[in-house]
């Protein structure tokens, strides 16, 4: 509207004023026009100072002033002002149109028709007044990008299937593929909504530097009105068959407040968690955290979905969709116990049904003398814990029992932290009388893994013990291996009812970067225990358990009771998820676009979790048909030591598996599997609001300017004195612009009124 | 299982040079236990019970509990006259002395009898129980050593010779775990090798047939048996030695007429009851 208004009072639009420089016409026109102004002043002054009888001085002055400005109006007019503006030569400079084709122009909050109607209308459509006045001005070339960019003949190639909107490589395409003719701009047509996760800078970079501006049309909402979106769920990418699995599953909306909605899991199509969901004030995010058991071994689509409300904007983006390897493997544990404890028989019976765990015990039953149980053979710690790096990180996790640290080797201890460190194993702490600084810890490589701060109470030596009411932290309430019930609820209550536990060790405070999962309340005693802390260490993690006897859960309880089976089952699968083998397949996402090339990744590793880059990896793609594509892996110079890279493009949608084999020379190192789903992707409706700040961005970065589907229609004009390219110098006459004959006659009409309000006509 | 580690030569040096140390410590003294309660940052209450004098029960990952089981009149408080407290207390004191010093384990050195209906006896995993030819359990007694040994606990019976006896025991355990039959133990079990590798079963005599040199044997029971209750999983729930006297083997293993044999042997036996039931 003031555009307009300025249009129409100054001829030209704004932008022609920012870009043209000022001149006079007539020769010599500065000087010229000083004369001029000079000899009007002289002239009004002169004719009000001759004049006498009624007036006043001030009456003088005033009509003086009207008169003397009227007359500079005129003076103005004859000195012939221009605009001089370089304008693009017509049909002598090109247009790069990108037109967004992803799937997020379907959604439907363009007047109630999708933002790909306004493309089509605007762009596709021979009669419209842009592309027409385009088409006058330019040669214009057609590009549709969506994870790609390609040139287009016309509009009917236009599918709007596009999995991606990738904004940065659009523009560089267009760039690069119109870098041989001369090119005016880049006309950049898209909700903005760019989930490619990329810099844009660096297509932005060269548009800059080449000059050439970039114009962009945004179309869509910035928000929706009323929309439920499941934007995020993570799950583990590998658990054990039977693990119990808490997701933590981040949920907006818009225009829903108050009302309760379903959060539905569901494993290949089949229900198997369902939570309600109260949801929040618009705008933040609520995190529900949702439990089920992954019963079913193999590569398992699990979905995540809230059923489409009504009224919904965007449906599509009402699920999520991970995929798991649910893994039937048994991983192997050692519990190194160093004295005679019911834990030792406890724990074992715990997880004794469990086929996915082996747990191996080395407990150290007098001095010097050990007992060995669940060993594979009798040259499994034949020699005691063990003393070389291949020995121990031949186990997945460490269960360190109460057992002084001057029973190791300054080495054994630095292995044992190496093994947290380094292999990526995990380390569970448990707490005795021989534990932690009682235990001499205190300085040792074993105290810099471990997630607390030994306190001096500690080190005490047989002074201590409380018997402690175990409680989760609010941390812990979200922890899969501390759910003892299927909902947080029924979970807390669990807790609240289980028998004191002893400890010997009074650990108050965790290291920075650690989180307290399980607190310690002894009646009496002021500061609480940490009972569980948990900390990443490394490439592993590392765990205490500041506790002597969880043992009395089992005999404590009523024997239909099965806390203390589930707690240690789940905490000892926690503690074997994620640990890697010496040979990884590693798949960057587990979903995948047909088409779409995927880096896949081996990680190869010695015995002593060493990188090896001089093994030989084959890596074998399934596809799902059942067709098994051979690849070559290499290890790259410039990548880390054992991390070998195949390229490889699905072009069928479904399951694949990778398999790779590293051998050394001829010796099978191992073999590893992993999964990925190739499908087309749905981010597109999620976060799909419009962006107009990043549009805008890109448009003043470049020289540009940004429209909206009400302001388009400007474009072509501005384009003619904005756009780059071949360009020819335009004087743009302003003395015939209404502003300037409205001026005068404001102020001849200004002086007549005046002289007859003062009756002096 | 495996075993690393010292021999069982080394083992019945262990043993004997324990049962040496007896006499020259606890027995002549009476074995005062330690004034153990009372240690700074002990949080209120956190003595579990109290022993028999009364005393707060000190923390420990051990206690060698005794069963005391009804035997037909009487009770707890008239426990002298009673079958479970044969042996008592001496026969504890000592085991224990020597236990601990053949392992490395954390033990409540006294004596610790518990009834069967006791409320807090799930908070001690081993019991022992002797003498159960006088057996005659309450439904009571009945059921909780039954849910106590499902859960978890393991109970060693001692003590009792004969087919009279045997029958009376048998029709008491009917009473506990009707459903699990009592059986052999092998000795390639592996509560046979969990400390010390025992190769033979032996009779061990009562202290005045051991003393005399007279037939270790008491009415009918010539032959001794080491049985069994297992659980649906293989774990051992109760061990059965009968025809057979660890207890007096303990009680008497200061005494040097009491041959050496008898006590290294019941205390090896009696050591690895321990360590299977900790860790098993």
């Amino acid at each position: 509207m003031l555009t307009s208004l300025f249009e129409f009072l100054f001829k030209y639009r704004p932008v022609v004023f920012q870009e043209g420089d000022f001149s006079l016409g007539v020769a010599g026109a500065v000087a010229t026009g000083a004369v001029v102004a000079s000899l009007i002043g002289l002239f009004a002054l002169l004719t009000y100072l001759g004049v006498r009888g009624k007036t006043r001085p001030l009456d003088r002055l005033v009509l003086g002033g009207l008169r003397f400005a009227g007359l500079a109006v005129l003076a103005f007019c004859l000195l012939r002002p221009a605009l001089v503006v370089s304008t693009v030569v017509p049909q002598q400079n090109f247009v790069g149109v990108l037109l967004d084709d992803s799937r997020s122009m379907e959604i439907q909050d363009y007047d109630d028709r999708s933002r790909g109607a306004f493309l089509q209308e605007t762009f596709g459509t021979p009669d419209s007044p842009v592309l027409a006045a385009l088409s006058d001005r330019f040669a214009v070339r057609y590009f549709r990008f969506s994870s790609r960019t390609e040139r287009i003949e016309d509009f009917s190639e236009m599918s709007f299937m596009g999995s991606r909107t990738r904004l940065g490589p659009a523009l560089e395409r267009a760039r690069s593929e119109l870098a041989s003719v001369p090119l005016s701009g880049l006309v950049l047509v898209t909700d903005g909504a760019d989930n490619s996760g990329e810099e844009l800078t660096d297509a932005l970079m060269p548009l800059q530097a080449q000059g050439i501006p970039v114009y962009t049309v945004g179309v869509g909402e910035e928000t929706f009105e009323r929309d439920i979106q499941v934007s995020r769920a993570d799950p583990p990418r590998t658990v054990l068959t039977g693990s119990s699995v808490v997701v933590d599953v981040v949920v907006t909306h818009t225009g829903y407040e108050g009302e309760t909605v379903s959060l539905i899991v569901e494993d290949e199509g089949q229900i198997v968690s369902t939570e309600e969901v109260e949801l929040p004030d618009e705008g933040q995010p609520v995190t529900v955290p949702v439990r089920f058991t992954a019963s079913t071994p193999g590569a398992r689509a699990y979905t995540f979905r809230i059923p489409v409300a009504v009224d919904e904007q965007v449906t599509q983006n009402n699920s999520q969709t991970a995929l798991v390897s649910v893994e039937d493997r048994r991983e192997k544990i050692l519990y190194f116990e160093g004295e005679p404890r019911y834990e030792v028989g406890f724990l074992g019976r715990a997880v004794a049904d469990d086929d996915n765990l082996q747990l191996v015990v080395l407990q150290r039953t007098a001095e010097n003398k050990f007992l060995r149980l669940n060993v594979d053979d009798g040259e499994e710690l034949q020699g005691g814990f063990p003393d070389t790096r291949a020995e121990l990180y031949a186990y997945r996790s460490l269960v360190l029992g109460t057992v002084e640290a001057s029973f190791f080797t300054g080495d054994q201890l630095q292995m044992i932290a190496d093994f947290v460190d380094k292999r990526g194993g995990s380390l569970l702490a448990l707490g005795g009388r021989n534990s932690f600084a009682r235990g001499g810890y205190a300085g040792t490589p074993v105290a810099d893994v471990l997630p607390v701060v030994f306190s001096d109470a500690d080190a005490r030596p047989d002074g201590y013990y409380a018997r402690v009411r175990i409680e989760p932290t609010q941390a812990g309430l979200g922890v899969p291996a501390l759910q003892l019930a299927g909902t947080e609820e029924e979970s807390g209550a669990r807790w609240s009812e289980l028998p004191l536990l002893l400890t010997y060790n009074p650990l108050h405070r965790v290291k920075p970067g650690a989180t307290p999962l399980l607190r310690g309340i002894a009646e009496d005693l002021p500061e609480e225990h940490v009972a569980l802390a948990f900390q990443r260490y490394g490439a592993g993690k590392s765990l205490s358990l500041a506790v002597q006897d969880t043992w009395i859960w089992q005999m404590q309880l009523p024997l239909e009771d099965d806390t203390h089976e589930t707690f240690w089952r789940q905490m000892l699968r926690w503690l074997v998820d994620g640990v890697p083998d010496q040979v990884t397949g590693q798949v960057p996402r587990d979903r995948v676009e047909p088409g779409e090339s995927v880096a896949l990744t081996a990680i190869v590793n010695d015995s002593s979790y060493l990188g090896m880059s001089n093994s030989v990896v084959e890596a074998t793609v399934t596809t799902p048909l059942g067709e098994e594509v051979e690849l070559g892996m290499d290890w790259a110079v410039d990548s880390n030591a054992g991390e070998y890279e195949a390229d490889f493009t699905p072009s069928e949608e479904g399951l694949h598996t990778l398999t790779v084999r590293a051998y050394d020379g001829d010796d099978l190192i191992g073999v590893d599997e992993a999964y990925f789903q190739v499908a087309p992707q749905r981010s597109e409706y999620f976060d799909a609001g419009a962006r107009a700040p990043l549009l805008e961005r890109i448009a003043n970065e470049t020289g540009g300017i940004s429209y909206t589907p009400e302001t388009v229609a400007t474009l072509p004009e501005d384009m003619r004195v904005t756009g780059a390219g071949v360009t020819l110098v335009e004087e743009m006459d302003l003395w015939d612009m209404p502003i300037l004959l409205l001026l005068l006659l404001v102020l001849i009409l200004g002086e007549w009124g005046y002289r007859r309000v003062r009756g002096l006509v | 299982m495996q075993q690393t580690g010292g021999g069982w030569r080394r083992g019945i040096a262990g043993v004997a040079l324990g049962v040496a140390g007896i006499s020259a410590t606890a027995i002549a003294a009476g074995h005062q236990p330690d004034a153990i309660a009372g240690e700074a940052g002990i949080a209120a209450g956190a003595g579990i019970d109290e022993t028999q004098q009364g005393r707060p029960l000190p923390a420990h990952e051990f206690y060698f509990t005794r069963a005391a089981y009804s035997s037909g009149g009487g009770g707890f408080r008239r426990w002298r006259r009673q079958s479970w407290a044969t042996d008592y207390p001496k026969s504890d004191r000592q085991f224990l002395i020597v236990a601990e010093r053949l392992t490395g384990l954390d033990m409540f050195m006294e004596e610790h009898p518990r009834t069967l209906t006791d409320e807090d006896l799930n908070r001690f995993p081993f019991l022992y129980a002797l003498e159960v030819g006088g057996m005659s359990m309450t439904p009571e007694e009945a059921a909780a050593l039954r849910e106590y040994l499902l859960r978890g606990g393991f109970l060693v019976v001692d003590d009792f010779w004969g087919t009279y006896e045997w029958e009376i025991f048998e029709y008491e355990m009917q009473k506990v775990l009707p459903e699990y039959p009592i059986v052999d133990i092998p000795l390639e079990h592996e509560i046979f090798h969990t400390f010390y590798d025992i190769d033979e079963i032996i009779q061990v005599p009562n202290v005045n047939n051991g003393r005399r040199g007279w037939a270790t044997h008491e009415r009918d029971g010539y032959t001794p048996f080491v049985k069994g209750i297992f659980d649906e999983e293989g774990r051992l729930m109760v061990i059965i030695n009968w025809n057979t006297d660890l207890g007096d083997a303990w009680e008497w293993a200061e005494d040097p007429y009491y041959p050496l044999r008898y006590s290294t042997y019941a205390i090896q036996m009696g050591v690895n009851f321990i360590i299977y039931a900790m860790s098993h």
